[in-house]
């Protein structure tokens, strides 16, 4: 149950994410890079969509960030502005929504509003891990589709691999791990990238290729960030790169 | 002197220097009594946190016969004095175990190569319990990356966060890596107690506060109190 409304709540708010004027996700737009320069710190961004988990601007040695802050999930609360979104979709009933939201809270992603559709292309974000004790995750979503269905390539510093999963009805499913362990000093800053050609994957760490992977079908629908429970993990240069199928 | 028996002294010795926030491998200052910044409150959120976690006046555990053995074999007896970790190690000190350690460390090695076995975390032996795990791991390398693993796994309400986190920074060390939450000192070759090899000191209260260990100024304060011999 808790699964089926995770979905349902995914599509929705997936659905309702328009994206920004002029900036439709047909092939041979141009490259999209997201700073959090002009957001306010303290505040969720105006960029992307946190749909689980506590995003906010952060800032961080004198520069803005997007940070995920898993100490929330740990306590078990979810985001004050979950709670809200629950109570516009829910109404009366968003109690019952906010109990069930505990059940996803373990995979927090924030969907970029910037582009409805994402087809081909690459999509890279820099980031650094700040902390957590069960994960150190920092992914990039992307597949996201109208019924909550998504793929994700990350890294997670407490296993030092890249690995892309799968999110079908609720359910995540291991795909294909990266052969190389990288382990990555916390505190420092590295980029994770993905190269998508129709149904090629390619998952890189700093410009190295780790990962390669032939996809069952196209991708297509929304992209973001994404991480897993207690991660602490600060995002920047949220770049996408979109191309011609 | 065990563990137990140094962070007992440690908690006497209730006044503290605060010192500067240190980073790499610098070196800890002698106390200095008159600050009252690195005092261990009961009040202060971290040993407030461990004394919430390790609060076993509910009896909320399952397996009393292997919490029993578990506190025999890591030597130590229930309830455990609060703060239990203060975070502060000394690298290759080893605490005083009891008789049955070995077979006992042989057990758990046993228990974590078997997938979907019942790890002792806190609803099977008890908080008390899951100290007795960590203390056993410490001494036992060969159990360090099961136990670790397993103890992660099992998440915050099932796992002491302090424990977690102290262990991760011994066995980062084990492995070469730089710890990450400032909590494992070293002897240099001056004699002095110094902090060992780490990462992101930046950060480290961000992650410390989040595991329940005191502020890294605090930590680095007691391991002024830490004798200069493992």
């Amino acid at each position: 149950m808790k699964v089926r409304i995770c979905a349902f709540v995914l599509g929705v708010m997936s659905a309702a994410i328009a994206p920004a004027r002029g900036q439709s996700g047909s092939a041979n737009a141009a490259t999209k890079r997201v700073s959090f320069a002009a957001e306010s710190p303290g505040r969720e961004p105006k960029s992307f969509a946190p749909m689980v988990g506590s995003w906010v601007i952060s800032r961080d040695a004198g520069r803005n960030v997007l940070f995920i802050d898993g100490r929330v999930w740990k306590r078990g609360q979810p985001a004050g502005g979950l709670a809200d979104k629950a109570r516009e979709l829910y109404g009366a009933r968003n109690e019952e929504f906010i109990e069930s939201i505990k059940a996803f809270a373990y995979y927090p992603i924030a969907v970029y509003k910037g582009l409805d559709n994402f087809e081909n292309g690459e999509i890279s974000v820099r980031f650094q891990m700040v902390g957590g004790t069960l994960d150190r995750c920092a992914g990039i979503l992307f597949n996201v589709k109208p019924n909550g269905d998504y793929l994700t390539v990350r890294f997670n510093g407490t296993e030092d691999n890249l690995v892309l999963w799968t999110f079908n009805n609720g359910v995540r499913k291991f795909v294909k791990r990266a052969a190389e362990t990288v382990p990555l000093e916390m505190g420092t800053w590295h980029t994770i990238k993905i190269s998508v050609h129709g149904t090629a994957l390619q998952g890189f760490l700093d410009g190295k290729p780790l990962l390669d992977y032939t996809l069952p079908e196209a991708v297509s629908g929304k992209i973001g960030v994404w991480s897993k429970t207690d991660s602490m993990i600060e995002f920047d240069d949220f770049t996408v790169m979109p191309t011609a199928k | 002197m065990s563990i137990l028996a140094t962070r007992s002294v440690v908690r006497l010795a209730a006044f503290v220097a605060l010192l500067p926030a240190l980073s790499g491998a610098q070196r800890t200052k002698a106390p200095n009594t008159q600050r009252a910044e690195c005092r261990v409150r009961p009040t202060d959120a971290w040993v407030k946190r461990q004394a919430e976690f390790f609060d076993e006046s509910k009896h909320e555990w399952t397996n009393d016969s292997l919490r029993a053995a578990l506190l025999a074999a890591a030597g130590i007896s229930a309830p455990l004095a609060v703060p239990v970790n203060i975070g502060v190690e000394l690298v290759g000190r080893q605490p005083v175990l009891g008789s049955n350690a070995a077979a006992m460390s042989d057990e758990l090695k046993r228990l974590a190569g078997v997938r979907g076995s019942t790890w002792p975390t806190k609803s099977v032996v008890g908080a008390a319990g899951t100290h007795a795990v960590y203390l056993l791991a410490l001494s036992d390398t060969a159990l360090g990356r099961a136990a670790l693993h397993r103890m992660m796994e099992a998440g915050p309400a099932e796992s002491p966060a302090v424990d977690v986190a102290a262990f991760e920074d011994h066995m980062r060390l084990v492995w070469g890596r730089k710890q990450i939450y400032g909590t494992q000192f070293r002897v240099d070759d001056k004699g002095r107690v110094v902090l060992a090899p780490m990462e992101d000191s930046a950060h480290a209260d961000l992650r410390r506060e989040d595991a329940g260990l005191p502020p890294f100024k605090v930590g680095i304060c007691l391991s002024a109190s830490l004798p200069s011999k493992p």
